[in-house]
């Protein structure tokens, strides 16, 4: 960790032919990944990727303007609707629909944004809240988004490619992602992330220092709708259909949680996070095929609980390494990187 | 210190693989085993609905105790999904993809069963009895989609019926949930009312998530209905006629098969269920139909959890798999996807413990006769204690 | 005339369960601004231990129901002393994690211990008896709930207004540093208004399951509490309760002469713009920081 010594040092995306060369070497392995697993793998890492995306958007707003929202699974749904919509009904070409999509979710942020600027806590977590339960309901009613019954996506082509298989699908959400990501990441170390990490701290003082709060909260929630948005247009594709009740209070719930346990305020937080809880949500389902803690359980559910409710020992796991993660690391799972490179670094000290 | 996070380390490692699956082989079908596949909702706020999959666990387990078909034994593979439609894919593609299932059976709701309808039907991968009687899976029909549960929309039909033609009402209205299976019913009542001449007096719109029925019973009130369809969850359904006792509001109540469980629809509502009608789509939970005791005796008294409940949603489980496994039975010992199929197209009039069901070849001109199976409805009203008075035979109706 | 009156008592009566959950989560941000999301599924485990007392024990109700109460004191105590003390330097959003893994884990065990097929509460009063004056209904147990609440209500905020006890909640709140210096164990008040706060919210969850116990029965009056509570003013328990009945009638208003399909989106857009002009609720005193 050496000095920086000018502006340009501090603001550059790589601070150093290492971290290139080894980001250049991640960027190989995700691409060779899809060759070597099977489907299903690749179906979960599409899964998660579109979960990164909305954990670093929602990671600026929360981690980095200090700002709560419980209701970005309102911009998820305005993203996919968006897309379907403008495919099928408007026949847009699939790489002007999702971008549209995007700004159309960021446009609600920002009119989310403008009551925000008041709010705080609780105040605003309920503010938010009321506006994802908002979108779904309106969605729901408008018959051109299908109503209640769902649209199913149309077939998705970029040009000469058709992509229909999940392999296909990958690569497209490969490089959107590493793209949003390393924008995100431009963004904090900008002029606009450090007006975001002033809000956050002391929001007064920034205002007396000339940091135009209006601007910027809306600016914040604005970027983070536009990357669930996109999360949401690409989301439709994974799932092939959507409909308003996905939509949910529980699917806000698990983005904040992402953010959270992987650690507010840090990209890489961002995307932990995603990772370990979109792949838990995935895999627990199978928590009864452990081979020993599996057989465990379900003598223990025949004895003492209802056989029936078994599988629900999956929201208990879930819940448990939420609490836990965040006891014993407020910082999450940034925390637990930062501690264990620290303890490395001093070693044996 | 160090010792204990290794082992945590290894723990989870563990944990990481011991949740995989393991690799796959044959598409489903060896010499001794056939793999069917299932989802449902095991948690999540349509947990009730799981013991659909179980019910079909249990019928599975009967059938290969009495020797399998043809020598092979099924192997049921159900998995849960929540009601979350993501997890449903990713299920739905791990088995798949993994151990490779030669079949899809039954599976509850319409969102889960649309998002993985595409993959299923492009990989010709036959899927019989989705347990949601929406008008999606004949519309269009498809070639390897068997549907079984008669649809909403018909039942909502054969109630409205009854109820202008032999009860004489005329108001009629209905409180229905707020997605497809409520819509579909909306629909069904609407256009048996139009052929009457008449018009629904009130439509309202139920959300899952509502728990205070009062607004909805005072415009029920408000409009002076003499019948109200109830097309909701037995939750629901419940509040709405307590809430009408308690604001002395008193139509005649007809619901669907989905609240056609009587004697637990008694017990929960501590008998207000009482002269309720239901639609319904299989034997009575207390029959003497000689194959439903059977099944009783045999699937669900030697393989049902404790604590499990022989009810509707149960056995509903054993009526959407039956006609696969007549299926299955009529290949004989050559069972590839495609000879399924055209057996399939070959039933007709099969009785099990639901209606008749037939199925024809793939006609695009006649969604209905070629991919609904079960075609007929019957109608019930419930009596003191949760017993049954059969109102009508089975219906059949367009 | 009639149907306006009924409207609004309906209001009120489903307002009140409301009011309880409110209460319970100011109580709890009262004293160590945690909003606890928690707070539904502390209830319906209450609800579901009162059911299990109830049928596989065969205890009567006068036994049953004061022993579900002590359980949900101990319960408020256990979660408190076992997870949300073991936090290190927690933030606001850190606290609300906890919370809501807390509901799942809770959450979890209800439906692992229960399973799902909704069951129903024997409760001596049934919930469907109802009291007519003048035309106008109101279910017997409604009237329980309502004049519960109010007598919850009253009792609380006397009590944090003159015993000692209150007292030192409050003195916690404003300045931990300062009231563990003057002597207050802060550590023992919060475990103690936890305990209090998962009573109150077990005699909401008591009173609403008469009518279906299933174990996703509190979300929908956990949600409307909590927002209730925000447009009353999270620090003032007359607020939350006002804030709640407000909901409730303004919800069943819209229900009845507008639209049924929107009427909870209706209520949270009043709520918004009710704290765009108050932007710490209605009641409560809005403080603005020091830099």
């Amino acid at each position: 960790m050496d000095m920086k010594r000018d502006y340009y040092e501090d603001v550059q995306l790589f601070s150093s032919g290492v971290v290139v060369f080894w980001f250049a070497a991640l960027i190989l392995c995700l691409a060779l990944f899809p060759l070597f697993v099977k489907n299903y793998y690749v179906y979960m890492a599409n899964y998660m990727a579109i979960n990164i995306i909305v954990a670093v958007g929602l990671n600026l707003l929360v981690g980095y303007t200090g700002q709560i929202s419980l209701g970005h699974a309102g911009f998820f749904a305005i993203g996919a609707y968006g897309t379907v919509v403008f495919m099928a009904k408007a026949h847009l070409p699939f790489l002007l629909a999702l971008p549209a999509g995007g700004l159309v979710a960021a446009l609600f942020g920002f009119l989310l944004g403008i009551p925000a600027l008041r709010l705080e806590g609780p105040y605003l977590s309920i503010a938010t809240l009321g506006f994802g339960l908002t979108i779904t309901q309106v969605i729901g009613r408008v018959e051109l988004f299908g109503g209640r019954q769902g649209l199913h996506t149309p077939p998705l082509t970029i040009g000469p490619w058709h992509l229909d298989s999940d392999r296909d699908f990958y690569y497209l959400l490969m490089v959107i992602t590493v793209i949003l990501v390393l924008a995100a990441r431009n963004l904090i170390k900008t002029k606009v992330g450090r007006a975001f990490i002033a809000i956050r701290d002391a929001d007064i003082a920034a205002e007396t220092m000339g940091v135009n709060l209006t601007y910027y909260k809306t600016l914040a929630f604005a970027v983070s709708a536009f990357y669930a948005g996109i999360a949401g247009g690409l989301y439709a594709f994974v799932l092939r259909f959507i409909e308003p009740e996905m939509f949910g209070l529980m699917m806000s719930i698990l983005f904040l949680g992402m953010v959270v346990v992987g650690g507010l305020g840090s990209i890489f937080g961002g995307i932990a996070g995603a990772c370990l809880l979109s792949w838990l949500d995935l895999e627990l389902r199978n928590i009864l095929s452990i081979p020993y803690l599996g057989q465990w359980l379900e003598l223990l559910s025949k004895d003492y609980f209802s056989i029936t409710g078994v599988s629900n020992i999956q929201f208990i796991v879930y819940g448990l390494i939420m609490v836990l993660i965040m006891l014993f690391e407020p910082l999450g799972i940034y925390g637990i990187w930062i501690r264990t490179k620290i303890y490395w670094r001093t070693w044996p000290f | 210190m160090k010792m204990k996070r290794i082992l945590v380390g290894l723990a989870a490692l563990v944990l990481v693989f011991g949740m995989a699956f393991a690799a796959g082989a044959e598409q489903g079908v060896t010499d001794t085993e056939i793999h069917i596949g299932q989802w449902g909702p095991q948690t999540g706020p349509a947990a009730p609905w799981g013991s659909v999959a179980r019910g079909t666990d249990a019928y599975f387990k009967m059938i290969n105790a009495q020797g399998g078909i043809h020598g092979r034994k099924l192997i049921h593979h159900m998995f849960d999904d929540g009601y979350n439609p993501a997890k449903t894919k990713a299920g739905v593609k791990e088995l798949q993809e993994g151990i490779g299932m030669f079949a899809w059976v039954s599976g509850v709701g319409t969102a889960p069963g649309l998002s993985v309808m595409d993959y299923l039907m492009e990989r010709k991968i036959p899927w019989v009895g989705p347990s949601a009687g929406s008008l999606h899976w004949i519309e269009p029909p498809q070639k390897y989609l068997f549907a079984v549960y008669p649809l909403y929309y018909i039942e909502a039909k054969g109630l409205c019926r009854y109820a202008v033609e032999k009860l004489g009402k005329k108001r009629i209205a209905i409180a229905y949930q707020n997605d497809d299976y409520g819509k579909n019913g909306l629909k069904g009542a609407v256009e048996a009312l139009e052929k009457m001449g008449l018009k629904l007096v009130a439509q309202i719109p139920v959300e899952k998530s509502d728990t205070d029925m009062k607004p909805h019973v005072m415009k029920l009130k408000k409009a002076k209905a003499d019948a109200v369809l109830l097309w909701v969850t037995p939750t629901h359904a419940i509040r709405i006629v307590g809430t009408s006792k308690a604001m002395k509001f008193a139509p005649q109540w007809m619901s669907t098969s989905t609240c056609s469980d009587f004697p637990f629809m008694y017990k929960i509502s501590k008998g207000l269920w009482e002269g309720v009608i239901a639609a319904t789509f299989g034997e009575l939970p207390d029959s003497d139909n000689p194959l439903l005791q059977k099944y009783k005796k045999d699937a669900y008294g030697k393989y049902a959890a404790k604590g499990e409940r022989w009810g509707l949603f149960y056995y509903a489980g054993i009526l959407f798999a039956e006609p696969l496994v007549e299926g299955i039975k009529r290949c004989g010992k050559n069972l590839t996807r495609e000879r399924l199929v055209k057996e399939m197209e070959g039933i007709k009039n099969f009785k099990g413990i639901g209606g008749k069901i037939s199925y024809g070849p793939l006609d695009l001109a006649e969604p209905y006769a070629c991919r609904q199976g079960q075609k007929e409805v019957f109608l019930v009203k419930c009596l003191k204690g949760g017993k049954y008075e059969k109102l009508t035979g089975w219906m059949e109706i367009k | 005339m009639l149907e306006f009156i009924q409207t609004i008592t309906s209001g009120i009566a489903v307002g009140s369960s409301y009011a309880l959950m409110g209460l319970a989560m100011v109580l709890v941000y009262k004293t160590s601004e945690v909003v606890n999301f928690a707070q539904g599924e502390m209830a319906l485990v209450v609800s579901f231990f009162t059911y299990m007392v109830l049928e596989n024990y065969g205890f009567p109700f006068y036994v049953a129901f004061p022993s579900a109460l002590v359980f949900a004191a101990f319960l408020g105590f256990f979660l408190e002393f076992a997870v949300l003390r073991r936090a290190k330097e927690p933030n606001i959003l850190g606290m609300i994690i906890i919370t809501i893994g807390l509901e799942m884990i809770l959450m979890g065990f209800v439906s692992w211990k229960f399973g799902a097929d909704p069951k129903t509460m024997p409760f001596p009063m049934s919930p469907y008896d109802s009291v007519e004056i003048g035309g106008v209904f109101m279910s017997s147990l409604e009237v329980l709930t309502f004049v519960v609440a109010l007598s919850v209500m009253a009792i609380l905020f006397l009590f944090l207004k003159y015993s000692k006890l209150g007292v030192a909640m409050k003195a916690t709140q404003q300045n931990n540093m300062a009231a563990r210096l003057m002597g207050i164990r802060t550590n023992r008040i919060l475990m103690v208004t936890w305990g209090i706060s998962s009573v109150v919210g077990g005699l909401a969850g008591l009173l609403i399951s008469p009518t279906t116990m299933q174990p996703y029965m509190m979300w929908d009056p956990m949600l409307k509490g909590f927002a209730g509570a925000v447009m009353g003013g999270m620090t003032s328990l007359p607020g939350s309760v006002f804030g709640a009945y407000l909901i409730g009638i303004i919800e069943n208003l819209f229900g009845l002469y507008v639209s049924i399909e929107f009427k909870s989106v209706v209520a949270f857009t009043i709520i918004v713009l009710v704290l765009c002009v108050r932007p710490s609720g209605l009641f409560a005193r809005h403080y603005v920081k020091k830099v």
